[in-house]
């Protein structure tokens, strides 16, 4: 979906502090590899159709140590990170026939779905630790967990795809760096080899370019 | 209803990634619901993420992992106690917060009234409601963190211009502003509050220690 995004490889946690050049390696999607590309929503749906348990583990060891990568480059512990990935993949066994190919792509699809739990954990914990300092609300039962307030999907997942192919690929890779693997700008610009300050504004307009295109598109 | 104001799009790339605070998630989030513009371009940020998620270095999953999870999967989905939902004829709530526990309606000045919204405590930011009458005019406040405003119903007008339902205004230490009410009804918004607010003024400081603002 994304042609151009180079690959970072480069384990944040343990060697943090330590700034490290990385080769702007470009992945083009083509040269991915001789083999087929899977279809994931089929998959899917397969799993929607019929609990076909062989499609739901190619989906799972596919995505659930992918999950896990991610989790742990945004500052999960490995704990944490390990819950996020399995939980993750059993809401996409039970929210298979929510998923709708023509609003999201399947990888988009799950990473909103582990966001989503990543947020209820934090929040869970975070009434767990009230609740045990006993300050206030004892009794109470547990809220709901609201991370996942609905947003209107338009039919323009494959617009949108459009429009972010229209980045550049230093653009889509600040973005990636910045907002998704949650690193702090000095290391973005330590890691790309950039100064701060442009680090910053690659940011703003790559943002402000995103916007332009899909206000163009709309 | 016609948008003119957005937030900025490193808060909505914060929103798409997970990474606000609550109270700001959720404002960020009931102005997104409404709109089709900013919905897309989080929509566009996951789509990045989804990318993310395929090019990402797998990280080595437990070994029973599967089996763990197809067990869990079998196992009846647990019934978690519906939370005690703001009633449907409570007028001042949008749908969009009815998952959430609303605070009992306090007036904090003639013509002010807020409800708080209570969140699981895993940020620092309060939420809540906040009405206003028509033709009021707000207290002159400066911030000393961030204060993320939507609006849900009628209007009001600071020098950023005019804000009406479905608005989103961002206002920082930078922002001294006064913001008056229009006149065609009761204001309400939804806010997010970080930091203090100082109200200037001697009203200012006789409401503030009363409303924790």
């Amino acid at each position: 979906m994304i042609a151009a995004i180079p690959a970072l490889k480069m384990p944040i946690r343990a060697e943090a502090g330590l700034p490290r050049r990385v080769p702007a390696r470009l992945s083009i999607g083509a040269s991915k590899g001789p083999k087929a590309k899977v279809d994931w929503a089929d998959l899917i749906g397969r799993v929607a159709a019929n609990g076909d348990r062989e499609a739901f583990k190619r989906l799972f060891e596919h995505f659930a140590p992918r999950i896990k990568g991610l989790m742990l480059k945004a500052g999960c512990s490995s704990d944490e990170a390990e819950e996020i990935a399995q939980s993750t993949l059993i809401a996409v066994w039970r929210k298979a026939h929510q998923f709708d190919p023509a609003t999201a792509g399947a990888p988009a699809w799950i990473f909103t779905i582990a966001r989503n739990l990543r947020i209820d954990l934090f929040r869970r914990r975070a009434r767990t630790d009230r609740l045990q300092a006993g300050s206030e609300l004892p009794d109470e039962p547990d809220q709901a967990e609201p991370a996942d307030i609905l947003i209107s999907r338009g039919q323009d997942a494959a617009r949108i795809a459009l429009a972010i192919r229209q980045l550049s690929a230093e653009q889509s890779m600040v973005v990636r760096l910045s907002f998704i693997e949650e690193r702090p700008h000095p290391e973005i610009a330590s890691a790309l080899g950039i100064p701060l300050g442009t680090v910053k504004s690659r940011i703003r307009l790559a943002m402000n370019r995103l916007r332009d295109i899909l206000d163009e598109e709309a | 209803m016609t948008i003119s104001h957005h937030p900025p799009e490193d808060l909505l790339a914060d929103f798409a990634a997970g990474k606000l605070e609550e109270a700001h998630h959720l404002v960020v989030g009931v102005h997104v619901s409404g709109c089709a513009r900013c919905a897309r371009f989080v929509q566009a940020i996951e789509q990045l993420a989804g990318a993310a998620l395929e090019e990402v270095e797998p990280a080595a999953i437990a070994p029973d992992a599967f089996d763990r999870v197809m067990s869990r999967i079998h196992e009846a989905p647990k019934q978690i106690a519906a939370p005690p939902l703001a009633s449907a004829t409570d007028d001042d709530v949008p749908p969009a917060l009815r998952k959430y526990r609303i605070g009992k309606r306090r007036r904090v000045a003639p013509g002010l009234s807020l409800r708080p919204i209570e969140l699981s405590g895993s940020g620092t930011a309060r939420a809540f409601l906040l009405r206003s009458a028509p033709g009021s005019r707000m207290l002159e406040h400066t911030h000393t963190g961030t204060e993320l405003t939507l609006v849900l119903e009628g209007s009001f007008s600071h020098e950023g211009g005019r804000f009406g339902p479905g608005d989103f205004d961002y206002g920082d230490d930078e922002v001294d502003h006064r913001p008056i009410v229009g006149d065609e009804g009761p204001c309400l918004c939804l806010v997010a509050m970080t930091g203090d607010l100082r109200m200037n003024g001697f009203l200012g400081r006789l409401i503030g220690p009363f409303v924790r603002l």
